[in-house]
């Protein structure tokens, strides 16, 4: 036996590839893929295999894999499916550790589909390769510059481990995330998960150093109680954040019992991922909101102190705290009377969780009032709102935000400059200093709710 | 999908330690008024019958008998409706009306449910499902996400319902579903429970 945890590694770090369907010709994902290796070659060698012509972008082509006389560990399949068996064969024979099979036309297709996916599942069976896909958009390693996929950009260096049943899924993520001051470590297009999957990934990305967080997008599990076991232990270490799509219901109301007919499969869904301690979203905003706010923050304890210059972002901050179950700890007599000490805050009150500091407050009470109130042992991380009034001065208030914030490593800030073109460049010199902002309380009240240890 | 006889889906909750209503079946009615006069009034009467899943709808449910001559007349209705195997004789059982249910699936084994009885599970649908098996703290955990978790600890003139004695029970029907592979599905409706006991007072399990 041998593990398919550890070919993964291997899988990530390939010191030579081969790409079979290696092609120049134009809009094709196979010169995609080519251009997307070529860009950071590094040390790797990438071989090109296509029968049908001599040279592809000035480069020699082979024949077979099997004629490649250097050592192969990654091979990348991107021709027509029924092509695609013999290729894997092929593979085995030269005894790479992996192969990622772009191509679809399989089992997603159709029947005649499900039969070449059983065929190369039955080529697999004796041997010790790999496979990734079929039906998927290949892998990405940022680590080492690795772009082995035809995703239309290179993503960021980051902590965030991104997985993906769908490859268009990740192209709109990777789209979406290019302006953000978080990066991506692994990208994992699984496709069909015809032989590794996404339990195998998971178990990969455990003992990934690079990533610190795991993203990942998914319509069914193949496997449930090994994703369930895998998934407890895992999100401990590892937040995960799923999006789940496909909440059909049909095919429920002929049961014999009342569990039948409530149970769907979305219900049961649900309910694994809060056993597993798995944070589920429903839309890519929402993804990358919670992505940001656990790559920017450390996760703590539920405890919120919430600090405003003006009471209706308060009461909406609140309303969303009762709503989502965070505590928001009374001051104490401690914080009340270092308030009172700082004369910047005189004539706010300074009683109440929330703090108003008013609409006049300058980035002096911001700076005074964060400080008291993270001194405070069960505050266990700050909300910090700001309507833009005449006399806000949005990027003082940011540099004094972070400025604070860097005294306390362990009490996550998340901020609420809820504005536009007056916060912008506040916004953008926060989230430089990993200080996640949301326009909108309720985005930012759930993001808190995620950092919250369960 | 059979349903599991009454005497072995009986020794499979007693096998388990799941505690439920005191029933017996009777096709005669002086076996089953004795059996009456020994449980004590007032008792339930419900007809058994493999064809019919909603004893409700042909009127196959008495509850509430008294005595004897209330005994006797409710059981002579009964008699009459059709495809009937036997007639349950049960303890009148007093709480709040709750499900247990279970359900195998494929990717995820033994799926668990738990909600209030009634409307709160047949309109409102509020119910919580887990993965088992489970341990108490889990299925405490599922009995308080349900949104009807007030009424379980007593609300104005209601009593509420041993919490603890309803999570044993949670954790015995998963210990079961996991044990006993034949089984598919599991409906205990209603569970009745009350601040000294919880009793499954009626049950169907698919095999």
């Amino acid at each position: 036996m041998f593990s398919k945890v550890n070919k993964l590694s291997r899988i990530f770090n390939p010191r030579n590839i081969a790409v079979i369907g290696a092609t120049d010709r134009p809009n094709s994902v196979g010169l995609g893929i080519l251009n997307n290796l070529n860009a950071n070659l590094g040390n790797r060698k990438v071989f090109y295999v296509n029968p049908f012509q001599k040279q592809v972008l000035g480069q020699d082509c082979f024949s077979k894999i099997t004629v490649i006389k250097e050592e192969v560990d990654l091979a990348i399949i991107a021709i027509p499916a029924d092509k695609v068996l013999g290729a894997v064969r092929e593979c085995i024979k030269k005894k790479v550790s992996g192969i990622i099979v772009i191509s679809s036309n399989f089992g997603e297709a159709g029947e005649e589909g499900k039969v070449l996916e059983k065929q190369i599942q039955k080529a697999l069976q004796n041997s010790e390769v790999s496979l990734i896909g079929p039906n998927c958009l290949g892998i990405i390693n940022t680590a080492n510059n690795l772009n082995a996929s035809f995703a239309p950009l290179m993503p960021k260096r980051g902590n965030v481990a991104l997985l993906s049943q769908s490859g268009a899924m990740i192209d709109s993520i990777l789209d979406r995330a290019t302006g953000e001051n978080f990066g991506f470590s692994k990208i994992i297009s699984y496709g069909n998960e015809l032989n590794l999957g996404l339990n195998d990934f998971l178990e990969f990305l455990r003992n990934d150093k690079e990533t610190n967080i795991i993203a990942v997008y998914l319509e069914a599990i193949k496997d449930g109680s090994r994703f369930l076991k895998i998934a407890k232990t895992l999100s401990k270490i590892k937040p995960i954040i799923v999006i789940k799509a496909g909440r059909g219901e049909a095919g429920q109301k002929a049961a014999l019992t009342h569990t039948g007919s409530l149970s769907t499969d979305y219900q049961i869904y649900k309910a694994v991922f809060k056993q597993a301690g798995v944070i589920q979203v429903d839309s890519i905003d929402e993804l990358l909101d919670t992505v940001k706010v656990l790559s920017f923050c450390p996760r703590c304890q539920n405890g919120l102190g919430i600090l405003t210059n003006g009471g209706g972002l308060g009461v909406l901050a609140v309303d969303f705290c009762e709503e989502f179950g965070i505590k928001m700890p009374a001051l104490t007599r401690t914080t009340i009377q270092t308030l009172k000490q700082e004369s910047v805050l005189r004539g706010c009150n300074l009683t109440k969780n929330p703090l108003d500091i008013l609409g006049d407050a300058l980035s002096s009470r911001y700076e005074a009032a964060l400080q008291s109130l993270l001194i405070q042992p069960d505050i266990y991380g700050a909300l910090v709102l700001q309507g833009v009034q005449i006399v806000t001065e949005p990027m003082q208030n940011a540099r004094a935000i972070v400025r604070v914030s860097r005294h306390f490593p362990n009490k996550p800030v998340v901020c609420c400059f809820a504005g536009g073109k007056l916060t912008k460049e506040a916004i953008e010199f926060l989230e430089e200093n990993k200080i996640p902002n949301y326009t909108d309380p309720k985005r930012a009240v759930l993001a808190f709710r995620n950092l919250i240890i369960k | 999908m059979p349903i599991l006889e009454f005497e072995k889906t009986k020794t499979l909750l007693k096998k388990y330690n799941i505690p439920f209503c005191e029933t017996e079946i009777f096709n005669s009615s002086v076996k089953a008024l004795n059996f009456a006069k020994q449980i004590g009034f007032p008792v339930v009467l419900k007809i058994h019958s493999s064809k019919i899943f909603h004893k409700s709808e042909v009127k196959g449910v008495k509850l509430g008998i008294n005595n004897e001559q209330e005994f006797v007349k409710a059981w002579n209705e009964l008699a009459k409706i059709k495809d009937i195997e036997g007639i349950l004789v049960q303890k009148t059982a007093e709480g709040v009306e709750m499900v247990i249910g279970m359900k195998k699936d494929d990717q995820f084994g033994p799926v668990l449910m738990f909600g209030l009885g009634g409307i709160f599970v047949e309109v409102l649908k509020d119910v919580a499902f887990r993965v088992g098996p489970l341990n108490t703290s889990e299925a405490l955990a599922m009995i308080k996400e349900i949104k009807g978790f007030k009424l379980l600890q007593g609300y104005r003139n209601q009593k509420g319902v041993n919490i603890n004695q309803l999570a044993k029970t949670i954790v015995q029907v998963s210990h079961l579903a996991e044990k006993e592979k034949n089984i598919l599905a599991i409906d205990f409706n209603p569970v009745i429970g009350n601040p000294k006991s919880v009793l499954v007072v009626d049950f169907r399990i698919v095999v």
